[in-house]
């Protein structure tokens, strides 16, 4: 592996960039991401086994 | 913003991070700010009524773009947890998580190693008893990494496979074995009760890990943080350090340390006895030389029986 380590995708090729579209589901192997922005702009990314209702 | 100075005496960098000195310290339990916000209480860092993990950006960082991160990690919405106790599977889960935020902050321009790691205990100066991690997108390579490049240079390869091999063969400091991990007391730990988790087949990050090594990863890791609680029958201090392969790009000066390195996480703990902490004093921190009261064989041996019982 050489540089940034997103040149080195596993297998499966399921992660996303945080460029990627935070419309769509992202996974993360058996996990599900759901990407916030708190109320003073810091950044907030729940991780949940499951999706759910209302994330 | 943080403000970065280069101690020329020792060659390392130094933060300035007065912002904070006003963080978050030791609130009670009712104000726990990595609490989910339950209806009708308090708005905490995470406003949702339940979560698994959650990730955001520190509060008060030591690191920010665009120079570097600071993340905060929460294991649990159970205030009462700790990594030790967590279901096998939220174990695992966060093995993903920490591969993601590898992957995610070390794409960054600005981040050139990043560090993943868990103080545990006020007397490793935790400031919020929720089971928590972080994780630091350092702007530059820290000297710990730094030298464990140099080690690889000195030893002609991959030094935490050198010295996997010769605690295998000697055997005697090895406290847990499974397919994916080993881990031990270090021929040279410098805390009484150090321990190393180290991968058997060299894997520069979480990156290059296979899912079960992730999950065996996470069992040993488990394994070894139920082992120290039940060493001396109580929540047991430490600093955990996940050590992987720094993430400098291409075009910088270091570029020769992006891709070296070997996934492995060290354990600090800073207790010696069931009451007495190693401090670190005169010829520590000013000649650099730790100097230890107990043999890592004897600690290694109290640990497998800990373990053990920990079961």
């Amino acid at each position: 592996m050489a540089g940034k380590p997103p040149d080195a995708r596993p297998e499966g090729g399921d992660e996303h960039s945080p460029r990627g579209q935070q419309e769509e589901a992202e996974r993360i192997g058996p996990l599900t991401l759901a990407r916030h922005v708190k109320d003073d702009g810091r950044a907030l990314i729940l991780y949940t086994r499951e999706p759910r209702e209302g994330r | 913003m943080s403000d970065l100075r280069f101690e020329e005496l020792r060659g390392e960098e130094v933060t300035y991070a007065i912002h904070r000195q006003d963080r978050t310290f030791l609130p009670s339990r009712e104000h726990c700010p990595l609490d989910p916000s339950r209806p009708g209480g308090e708005r905490t860092e995470i406003p949702f009524p339940s979560f698994e993990i959650a990730v955001f950006d520190n509060r008060f960082p030591a690191y920010e773009a665009p120079s570097g991160a600071a993340e905060v990690v929460v294991y649990t919405d159970d205030h009462d947890a700790s990594f030790a106790t967590l279901a096998p599977e939220r174990a695992e889960d966060l093995m993903w998580v920490w591969r993601h935020r590898y992957m995610e902050l070390g794409a960054r321009e600005d981040v050139d190693y990043v560090y993943i790691f868990e103080n545990r205990g006020v007397e490793v100066g935790v400031t919020l008893h929720h089971p928590h991690g972080q994780i630091y997108g350092y702007p530059f390579l820290p000297p710990v990494p730094r030298l464990e490049l140099e080690a690889d240079r000195r030893l002609g390869g991959c030094a935490p496979c050198a010295l996997l091999r010769r605690e295998l063969e000697e055997g005697q400091r090895v406290l847990i074995e499974n397919d994916a991990a080993v881990v031990y007391v270090p021929y040279a730990a410098r805390w009484s009760y150090e321990a190393h988790v180290v991968m058997r087949e060299h894997r520069a990050s979480l990156l290059e890990c296979e899912p079960e090594e992730l999950r065996l990863l996470a069992s040993a890791l488990q394994r070894l943080t139920r082992g120290y609680d039940a060493l001396f029958d109580r929540p047991f201090p430490y600093v955990m350090a996940v050590h992987q392969a720094p993430t400098v790009s291409a075009p910088r000066p270091r570029a020769e340390a992006a891709g070296q390195g070997h996934l492995h996480v060290e354990f600090y703990p800073p207790l010696r006895t069931a009451e007495k902490l190693k401090y670190l004093a005169g010829s520590e921190q000013g000649a650099g030389a730790f100097i230890s009261d107990t043999l890592p064989e004897e600690s290694a041996a109290r640990l497998r029986e800990a373990i053990a019982r920990a079961g």
